[in-house]
């Protein structure tokens, strides 16, 4: 009885003394001595670059990189690895940031990026695009996508690069429509709906189930609200950032809709994983509102089914011009040494470029961040139509909030879309909503 | 007492190994969690808080402290109601009442003070704890003593039944999303049509299943606590996946129990002329008992953890029913990036097993039929 | 004596209770592997079956991604830590079940402690922990097997398991064995050993499963495909645009294989009861 209790407290005893020095060892300053980065040379650098893309994307990642090893003039060698999906990627990169194990570049969503460089893990690009030796020109900085480049902003820094970007669009099933009588997809949202009920009635002649025909099935993503209410000319956040405008009319015109639709049987809830996916390649659904990077998806989906004529269109609108839900992962660079810091800079800088874009988005079927990337994709665009007109939508983004506290938002939008569909009160849901929302931005 | 200090050394050293692994890699972690629980911490260390993320989780310390005394009241209540002296059972009652009013007076004050969604994690990981575990527990007893008797196809059945726990989770849930989706062609609803139901939203139903039963036979005005106080129709689905996974776990746990039997009880049991059942209440029972008390000590501290089925079975529709402790620990670090409060829940759960087990191993430790 | 007719009856009642629920055990694994042989339209119309057998699928699945390394290295990670969890849960679940020392039941609740906290929050001191080893010893542990093995070289759990059942071995050999002049030690490998081979087994093969279907940690402490084991590689088969389920299924079957190959091997281990030569009564 007498040596338990002395051997448990050896135990707190160095317990308490491993910890410390885990508290000491994260409470050492880093020595943030400004290095002109002009000066610096990144000659033989070793530039880790962690990814989540997988198969195709990642090959036609891998095949850029070896690219740029070869032909760099500075003898930089890149290696891509792949580190997980995004939350495993947050996961390292926060131990990594706790234990000092990082890479050189991390593709980041734009809330990482932020937690990224709340911990000091990320770096201000604005420093290397300035620069005179190593920076961008005026126009190449005019070529990227302002939308795009602002997303990854922080009062005023540039905490990521965007390599790519997707956007959400409606897909149509063509042959049906005309069988509906229609010409053209719809517009407005009016003439959405009137197409739906159609449908509804009107099953597919290519569909082999005809007791089950919807205009449109309703992910309660934030996302899918997003563009139904960027389209009627809202938005989720005042333009400064300091509260959401969650309980607007546009939210509410959008979920009045839906809920119309789906107590007339004209559109349903998803039910399942890629549920809205699976029943519009089958001929069961007229239109989906989904991420341009599912295109190569649908596709083959469809050729795998009956298959029909299909194209892509920007979501009706009450605004004069179309608006999109844009989003996407951009490229962080780390804090490690300036020589490193600059050598992965080269690189991103690179891998930006519009040849490089060109083939990155063949690859990926993302879209390009650079503007003039168009003129390299002509072929492809002529052999890709349905690429095309997303690509013409380009320059009508609009994105979500970017702040740190967006992700558990995104939750609680999508369990009050359920709510409502589901039969309760839509102002009582609403005001909740945004009231739990703002509540979140105190947090940060 | 040479002897004794001899056999303390050397089982000490038996057990060195495990221990250094042990407490590197399973200690010093919940030291290290207390530590990250002090501090507003985000992924660097912050500000040293002390226990304000506690405070911030569990309300008022007053209602804490009413709530500890209270079970201290519930525990000297329950030692003197088994009692045989009549006056002490008396008194036992007693206090067992005024402590359960106590503490559960004291414990809604909490709740209403402190974080109510941990509280409701709680409540769900109560749920899902009472839900599951005499459901496995006996279900695998049950399958594990008729695994063992039969004589064809014995192998067979036996990886059956193993096969959901081996079957990737990937596989596993996604069957799962689809039987339980809310679909009207969704099998969950293809069998329901069959007793002649409506279609249900199963995953996507936050309602108890009370208040849809009592919905069903057409009683449309319930008061609240219908619906707060039973598991949700998602939670229930959820459930069902997590009994259907674990079971052939329990059963081969038990399966090894069983077969570890010396043979010569049930010969003799046999030459006595018992028959099945007096067999299994008489000999298997209690020779099983160390492997029950097992399955049930490591189904208690592993429902409270639950995760990852759970998890990846949770959808919008739920609302917050499926919710459980771990669910909230991990939006906490992912989504609010507040690894400082995350790590706070963590001991506060932490914590909560232990006692749980502590008071487990008292109450089911000493019926335990050990050989000797 | 019970009558014929309501043996037959129990027998029956019985087959009919295990096929019925033998059948909603196995209906996930069974659509797992007919997926694992369509093509993606057929997975995306939802087919009962596949028109023909695409063994593509496993080709595919194999060669996309480094699957003969990521096997091997699975192969070895889960040989290692079931080869240590065995001898150390074995040596440190003796003294807790049979041997009498000061603070041994404070010292099993506190070995029960480790498996009360989720593996959330114990991930992110590990890896400190491992990567402070990788600085300080000569041993390299990250992106290697030290990281992949050694914090799981024994666990609460098989230490648990081992010690209800040496509880559970009768006073009467101990005694005897002491008479022979036996120790402790020896008790431990001569006796209780052979006698634990089923509980050994149990927590061998829980201990290979829990390996070999590990994910989290082994992303953690992996940077390069050298020693990624199979579960990483399963999860590349899902994109952004959505999974391709034919082959993450065929890529599922062939991390599952193994699995059920060792727990068929294991499991007829488990029969009925043992028979305990040399003792009298």
């Amino acid at each position: 009885m007498m040596r338990t209790p002395q051997r448990i407290s050896w135990l707190q005893v160095t317990a308490l003394a491993v910890f410390c020095a885990c508290g000491s060892s994260t409470d050492a300053p880093e020595s943030t001595a400004v290095v002109d980065v002009e000066l610096v040379d990144p000659q033989g650098q070793q530039v880790v670059f962690w990814y989540q893309h997988t198969r195709q994307r990642e090959d036609g990642l891998q095949e850029l990189i070896g690219r740029f090893n070869e032909t760099n003039q500075y003898g930089i060698e890149v290696r891509g690895e792949y580190a997980g999906d995004y939350g495993d990627i947050y996961n390292k990169m926060m131990v990594g940031l706790q234990g000092g194990e990082v890479p050189d570049l991390v593709v980041a969503y734009q809330n990482q990026a932020r937690a990224y460089a709340e911990a000091d893990g990320a770096v201000d690009l604005l420093a290397y695009m300035n620069s005179k030796k190593w920076g961008l020109s005026d126009d190449e900085r005019d070529d990227y996508v302002r939308a795009f480049m602002q997303q990854d902003q922080v009062n005023g820094q540039q905490f990521g690069l965007p390599p790519n970007r997707s956007i959400e669009i409606l897909y149509y099933n063509q042959d049906w429509l005309q069988e509906l009588g229609a010409q053209a997809p719809p517009t407005t949202w009016a003439e959405f709906a009137t197409l739906c009920r159609l449908a509804r009635d009107q099953p597919f002649s290519g569909n082999d189930d005809p007791a089950r025909s919807l205009g449109f099935i309703y992910e309660e993503d934030a996302s899918r609200l997003a563009s139904m209410v960027f389209s009627r000319g809202g938005d989720f956040m005042t333009s400064d950032g300091a509260a959401y405008t969650l309980d607007t009319e546009e939210t509410r015109a959008s979920l009045s809709l839906m809920k119309q639709l789906i107590t007339d049987g004209s559109a349903e809830m998803m039910g399942e994983p890629y549920g809205d996916q699976t029943e519009f390649a089958a001929g069961r659904c007229l239109f989906i509102l989904r991420s341009s990077s599912g295109l190569p998806y649908v596709q083959s989906a469809i050729d795998a089914g009956p298959g029909f004529a299909w194209s892509v269109a920007a979501p009706p609108h009450t605004t004069p011009h179309p608006v999109v839900n844009f989003y996407g992962a951009s490229v962080s660079l780390c804090a490690t040494t300036p020589q490193r810091q600059l050598a992965a800079w080269l690189f991103l800088k690179w891998f930006t470029e519009p040849p490089q874009q060109a083939h990155w988005v063949q690859a990926s079927n993302y879209f390009p961040a650079r503007k003039s990337t168009a003129l390299l994709l002509v072929d492809y665009i002529e052999d890709n139509p349905r690429y095309g007109i997303v690509y013409d939508l380009l320059e009508y983004g609009k994105p979500e909030p970017s702040v740190t506290g967006y992700e558990p938002v995104r939750r609680l939008v999508s369990q009050a879309v359920i709510k409502v569909m589901q039969g309760g009160d839509m102002d009582a849901s609403l005001a909740q909503l945004q009231l739990e929302a703002n509540a979140t931005l105190e947090q940060y | 007492m040479g002897e004794s200090r001899t056999e303390g050394v050397i089982a000490w050293a038996l057990m060195a190994p495990a221990l250094v692994v042990l407490g590197v890699f399973g200690i010093f972690p919940i030291f290290y969690a207390f530590f990250v629980s002090l501090h507003r911490w985000r992924i660097k260390k912050g500000e040293f808080l002390g226990l304000s993320h506690y405070g911030r989780a569990l309300g008022d310390p007053i209602d804490l402290l009413g709530l500890l005394i209270g079970l201290a009241v519930i525990w000297v209540g329950l030692r003197w109601f088994s009692n045989h002296i009549r006056i002490r059972k008396a008194f036992g009652a007693a206090f067992l009442l005024a402590g359960c009013w106590l503490a559960l007076h004291f414990l809604l004050g909490m709740a209403a003070s402190g974080d109510g969604r941990l509280f409701n994690a709680f409540k769900v990981t109560l749920f899902y704890s009472l839900g599951t575990i005499p459901l496995e527990v006996a279900g695998s007893l049950l399958l594990a003593t008729l695994l063992f008797k039969i004589a064809t196809a014995r192998s067979f059945f036996r990886v059956l039944f193993f096969l959901p726990y081996i079957t990737p989770m990937i596989a596993t849930a996604v069957v799962f999303r689809t039987i339980f989706s809310p679909n009207p062609s969704s099998l969950a609803n293809r069998f329901w049509a069959l007793v002649g139901s409506d279609p249900q939203r199963w995953l996507y139903d936050s309602r108890s299943i009370v208040a849809l039963a009592l919905q069903g036979i057409g009683v449309e005005a319930y008061p609240d606590w219908v619906d707060t106080m039973f598991p949700s129709m998602s939670l229930v689905c959820v459930l069902l996946y997590n009994i259907w996974v674990y079971i052939g776990y329990d059963t081969v746990i038990l399966l090894a129990g069983l077969s570890a039997i010396p043979r010569h009880y049930f010969e003799a049991a046999a030459i006595d002329g018992a028959n099945t059942w007096q067999t299994f209440r008489h000999v298997t029972l209690p020779l099983i008992s160390p492997t029950l008390f097992f399955i049930s000590l490591v189904a208690v501290i592993g429902t409270f953890k639950a995760f990852n089925h759970i998890y990846i079975l949770r959808t919008a529709g739920a609302q917050d029913t499926v919710d459980v402790v771990s669910v909230l620990i991990f939006d906490q670090i992912y989504q609010f990036h507040n690894a400082g409060y995350a790590s706070a829940l963590a001991l506060i759960l932490f914590l909560t097993i232990l006692v749980l087990t502590v008071v487990q191993n008292r109450l089911l430790g000493r019926r335990v039929f050990y050989g000797d | 004596m019970v009558s014929k007719r309501t043996r037959l009856l129990h027998r029956g009642l019985t087959y009919a209770g295990l096929i019925f629920a033998g059948v909603a055990a196995c209906t996930p694994f069974v659509w797992m592997v007919t997926s694992s042989f369509m093509t993606r339209g057929e997975t995306l119309r939802r087919v009962l079956w596949p028109a023909a057998l695409q063994w593509s699928n496993y080709y595919s699945a194999w060669s996309e991604e480094d699957f003969g390394l990521y096997f091997e290295n699975s192969l070895m990670i889960a040989g290692l830590t079931v080869a240590g969890t065995l001898l150390f849960s074995l040596t440190a679940a003796y003294p807790l079940a049979r041997m009498r020392f000061p603070g041994r039941e404070p010292l099993f609740l506190l070995i029960l402690a480790t498996l009360m906290v989720p593996e959330t929050v114990t991930m992110v001191p590990n890896f400190l922990t491992v990567s402070w080893l990788h600085r300080a010893t000569p041993l390299a542990w990250i992106n290697n097997w030290p990281a992949l093995t050694i914090p799981f070289m024994t666990n609460a759990f098989s230490i648990f398991l081992l010690r209800q059942f040496m509880r559970g071995i009768p006073g009467e050999l101990w005694d005897s064995a002491r008479i022979d002049g036996a120790g402790h030690l020896r008790f431990l490998f001569q006796i209780v050993l052979p006698l634990c081979r089923a509980p050994l087994l149990t927590v061998g093969m829980f201990t290979f499963i829990g390996s070999w279907n590990a994910l989290g940690w082994p992303l953690l402490v992996t940077n390069t495909p050298t020693w990624r084991p199979i579960a990483v590689g399963l999860q590349k088969f899902v994109s952004e645009a959505g999974p391709e389920v034919h082959l993450q299924m065929a890529g599922a079957m062939i991390a599952t294989i193994p699995v059920l190959v060792l727990y068929g091997m294991v499991q007829k281990e488990f029969t009925e009861g043992i028979s305990m030569s040399g003792l009298k009564g």
